[in-house]
């Protein structure tokens, strides 16, 4: 057969089968029809369809749902009014004929009228606060919360239960700031369901301060750990996490399942926010959540909170929770060895390489992975190089190539003045050795020493040591007795901008301004401009913003070309109030 | 300058383009430099600024209409030059030789040189609290480096206006209801003291409600523009201002403003003759639904009515014949994407005739930007709330404009500022 006979085959066979089908479409029913031509958009003649559907039989649901839904698309939500009297004449007590005329009626601006609807509804089942749910969320839809709130209440009157439309009544008082109110109805929600607690905490989150003790009040009110766990979770929103957890911890269930499930949750509300509180917090979450737990679960939360201790600054907590965890032969070896790392790293930051050493050593050959191991080697060398021990320092690093290795021993030639060796080093070493913050932090170092011209700086070592080790004064002394020493060109107006930005971090604004006065007064191109930016900002945090303006207007015309004119030019209309500051 | 006093100086634009050196000499040997405003510029409405500051210091530009988006000629000076640098403008010097091709290519083509001479005198009318929105033209101006001064009710009800050249309106509400928040955001710190604030400066004027103080303002607006006032507006300032005007001796006010209940009737009794821009347009009745009238054509507020945001397009005008229209639409871009404000548009069927279309959203019953004249003076209408934030909301943060320094919607604004510094040609049609 050819294919043209072929799709004449088809063709025919498939003509009685069209045939049956069209017949079960009513050509004459117009409620088909207007289904049909709302499926394809065309509203308008679906509304006549719906409206003949509607001559026939005034009460059916379908073509009354249907007329509503393409009125709203046509935004002729009003003219459904024109059909409600003759349906509610058919069936004058179908509740879903009376829901549908209450929406009729307000949405034609007659709201008395839908109330009328409520009355009759409400009058059917007098027991159902359907009807005044209804029109209060039709009063909620167009913002009348007045109209809204007095609905919900009518039903609470009528009804008898002072409980009812909780929820609806909770976010209708915080719409209008009374937040005291909120609070009670959403203890009387979750009292009825539980699952109100997100939107309940949602809703009281967002209290403005000053409403914040009413709601405190009314939860300590209410009496309830429910309420408590609340207290506790809103006060960690709003500022204080670990007086948060206090609260929230006092109230937690004695069952073991439930507390944890409780803890979790509390977790998750902290989770994406910094700071050393949240951080204390999470920490605290998960000590309490391995004190719950066991086996493998156990060690992973007393890892994650040693961790967390540690971030937040607590590090006698983290240690302790890391010697605990190191020396449990019961917990997994992945995670002991997790352990043993973070504790290594932290009695380096403590400033006790010797102890930390021996850690290491205590650690089977095989319990660290090799490259962790040689990184933890490595902080260990510059923790006894802040100590001032390069000789235990140089050997640590002796067998270490890497690029990390690089860049480790030429941070340990620079504390000992050795500016030559330190840049051949660093070049080695590349850019990208290290962490990002590593290997930004030796970007800034190599730019401070590549207009030097001597091979061997001790003054320069010694306040570069002095601030690793966090003796920022002594560090400022160097680096000013230094500066003296050396032409601006030549690494003395780096020097000073060094000492400036030192200056600075530690709020002596007034000896940072100096410092970069004169460092920007030096004039060496590469220095200038960013003692003129830092000058601004300083002058910025000191009040005195006219200064700070002429002197990004003198960075911008003085240094056109500079990388940072872009972000003088920012500065400047945020001091201007030309743009909101950032 | 006064609109009627540039039409009638007839100095022509066209004579200070002729490929002769006398019109030039005017401006005497100095070099000059050009601000680009096509895709070479670094920050489109800083330019405006540079211009602006330049004339503000008895300097004279042009405005090249068409010419690589609407460039400027801005005097080469130490002081120009400096302010190029500062802003971070792209401005370049341009030699005579240069100069003479671009009169020549502007000469030839829909394209017209503008003088500017003297830079308005600004006020932006709004009030003394901080309302929780941003405003658009307080925010460009600021941006652009252009000097204003603040007026609210007290100092247009005490003929504060006489002093200015400029005057901008944003989302104020002349019906006096708040922009129609009352109700929604009762309780709202920002709304108590709105009320407060809008209830004693009607009180101080002896005025029995906000409703008829805010309609006072409106006639002192409006008397400003027929003395010959440039007004520009955005937003809601628009409608209401017209709604304000036409509602002469009728209560549109919701009873929370004025005490009573809005006349029933009272979308027939308005009297359109009034207004600047609209006419025939039916009044929202609801008190809680922050919509106005019929005269927006996306109707934001309103859950059954509101239309989803296009893109308008900026129409083209003969830059030698129509050159008011020629700069208030010079522009990088042609076409730019929609922004809602809660009066985002203008139905055309509500159109005066003799209103000026700008710019409109092709297939569409609504139009963007128009212009018009009253008495000696112009005002030029703007739908939408802020350029660069389509969906701005009630308590969003303001729009950081060195993030948008290229925007096409802001530019539109600041057109409006620095043509009142234009001296105009005399009009052929």
């Amino acid at each position: 057969m050819t294919r043209a006979l072929a799709a004449l085959a088809l063709v025919l066979a498939g003509a009685p089968l069209a045939a049956p089908l069209a017949a079960q479409q009513p050509a004459g029913d117009p409620m088909a029809r207007a289904y049909d031509l709302e499926r394809r958009g065309s509203f308008a003649a679906a509304a006549d369809g719906y409206r003949a559907a509607l001559a026939r039989r005034p009460a059916e649901i379908g073509a009354l749902l249907g007329l509503e839904r393409v009125l709203a698309s046509l935004g002729k939500s009003a003219e459904l009014v024109q059909v409600v009297p003759a349906a509610l004449r058919a069936a004058p007590t179908a509740t879903p004929v009376l829901s549908l005329a209450m929406r009729a009626w307000w949405r034609a601006g007659q709201p008395d009228s839908a109330r009328a609807m409520a009355e009759r509804w409400s009058a059917i089942v007098p027991e159902d606060e359907a009807p005044w749910r209804e029109l209060g969320n039709l009063a909620i839809a167009d913002r009348n919360r007045v109209a809204a709130k007095a609905a919900f209440l009518e039903a609470r009157r009528r009804i008898g239960r002072p409980d009812l439309l909780a929820a609806e009544l909770a976010q209708l008082a915080g719409a209008e700031r009374d937040f005291a109110t909120a609070t009670r109805e959403w203890l009387l929600a979750l009292r009825a369901l539980p699952g109100y607690r997100s939107a309940a905490l949602a809703g009281l989150g967002v209290a403005p301060e000053e409403s914040r003790p009413a709601v405190l009040k009314e939860l300590g009110a209410a009496g309830t750990p429910e309420a408590e766990r609340m207290a506790g979770e809103l006060l960690a929103r709003w500022g204080d996490p670990v007086g948060g957890l206090r609260r929230f911890a006092a109230a937690l269930p004695a069952d073991d399942s439930a507390a944890i499930e409780a803890l979790r949750l509390f977790y998750e509300q902290l989770r994406g926010r910094t700071g050393p509180d949240v951080r204390r917090a999470q920490a605290m979450v998960l000590e309490q959540l391995a004190a719950r737990s066991t086996g493998p679960q156990r060690a992973r939360y007393q890892l994650d909170a040693a961790q967390a201790y540690g971030d937040a600054g607590d590090r006698a907590a983290s240690r302790r929770l890391l010697g605990a965890l190191a020396a449990d032969t019961s917990a997994p070896p992945t995670l002991t060895s997790g352990a043993t790392s973070t504790l290594i790293m932290l009695l380096v930051e403590e400033g006790k390489p010797d102890e930390a050493a021996a850690k290491l050593r205590e650690v089977g050959a095989y319990a660290i992975d090799p490259e962790e191991r040689a990184a933890l080697a490595r902080r260990i060398a510059l923790g006894w190089g802040l100590r001032g021990d390069f000789a235990e320092a140089d050997s640590a690093l002796a067998d270490d190539e890497s690029v990390d290795g690089l860049a480790a021993l030429g941070r340990l030639r620079l504390y000992r003045g050795d500016v030559a060796s330190a840049v051949a080093l660093f070049q080695a070493a590349g850019p990208y050795a290290g962490t990002r913050a590593e290997a930004t932090a030796r970007t800034q170092l190599f730019a401070l020493l590549q207009p030097l011209e001597a091979d061997s700086l001790p003054a320069l070592g010694a306040a570069l040591l002095a601030l690793d080790r966090g003796d920022t004064t002594a560090a400022v002394r160097e680096l000013g007795a230094l500066a003296a020493t050396l032409p601006p060109a030549k690494g003395g107006a780096e020097v000073r901008l060094l000492a400036g930005r030192v200056e600075r971090g530690r709020g002596r604004h007034a000896e940072a301004e100096q410092q970069f006065r004169a460092a920007a007064a030096d004039g060496v191109p590469a220095t200038a401009p960013w003692a003129e930016l830092e000058l601004a900002r300083t002058l910025v945090e000191l009040g005195r913003p006219k200064e700070a303006e002429t002197q990004l207007e003198h960075l911008i015309l003085t240094y056109p070309q500079s990388a940072l004119v872009p972000q003088a030019r920012r500065e400047l209309d945020e001091i201007r109030g030309a743009i909101p500051r950032t | 300058m006064k609109r009627r006093d540039f039409l009638a100086a007839g100095a022509s634009g066209a004579a200070s383009l002729a490929l002769v050196p006398a019109p030039w000499a005017r401006f005497g040997r100095a070099s000059w430099m050009l601000v680009p405003m096509d895709d070479a510029q670094t920050d489109h409405l800083k330019a405006y600024g540079l211009a602006f500051r330049a004339i503000e210091r008895g300097l004279k530009c042009e405005w090249l209409l068409n010419y690589r988006g609407g460039a400027f000629l801005v005097p080469g000076d130490a002081e120009t030059r400096r302010d190029a640098t500062l802003a971070g403008v792209a401005a370049a010097p341009i030699d005579d030789g240069a100069l003479t091709q671009v009169r020549a290519e502007i000469q030839l083509g829909n394209m017209d040189a503008v003088p500017l001479e003297k830079a308005p005198k600004v006020a932006v009318y709004q009030p003394k609290n901080v309302a929780p929105w941003d405003d658009a033209v307080t925010m460009v101006l600021n941006y652009a480096g252009i000097r204003f001064e603040k007026v609210w009710d007290p100092e247009v009800l005490s003929e504060g206006l006489k002093t200015f050249d400029w005057l901008h309106l944003h989302h104020e509400d002349f019906t006096g209801q708040y922009s129609k928040f009352y109700l929604n955001y009762a309780g709202a710190p920002w709304l108590a003291d709105m009320v407060q604030r809008s209830q004693a400066a009607a009180r101080q004027f002896g005025f029995p409600n906000v409703p008829a103080a805010k309609q006072a303002v409106a006639r002192e607006i409006r008397d400003f523009v027929e003395r010959g006032g440039f007004l520009f507006a955005m937003c809601t300032a628009t409608e209401t201002l017209d709604l304000a005007l036409a509602s002469e001796g009728v209560d549109i006010a919701a009873a929370y403003a004025d005490g009573t209940p809005m006349d029933p009737d009272a979308a027939a009794k308005l009297r359109w003759d009034l207004a600047l821009a609209f006419q025939g347009a039916r009044l929202e009745t609801s008190p809680t639904t922050p919509v106005f009238s019929d005269i927006d054509g996306h109707q934001v507020n309103s859950a059954d009515r509101r239309q989803p945001l296009g893109s308008f397009t900026l129409f083209n005008f003969s830059a030698k014949i129509d050159p008011v229209a020629t700069m208030l639409v010079q522009c990088h871009r042609q076409v730019i994407p929609d922004f809602y404000g809660l009066t985002t548009s203008f139905a055309r069927r509500t159109l005066k005739p003799g209103v000026v279309v700008l710019a409109d959203e092709p297939g569409t019953p609504w139009v963007k930007y128009i212009h018009g004249e009253r008495g000696q003076g112009t005002w030029t209408f703007y739908g939408g709330h802020d350029p660069e934030d389509p969906q701005h909301q009630i308590g969003d943060a303001p729009t950081d404009l060195s993030l948008h320094p290229h925007s096409p919607g802001y530019r539109l604004i600041l057109n409006n500022v620095l043509f009142p510094a234009a001296k105009k040609k005399e009009l052929k049609t």
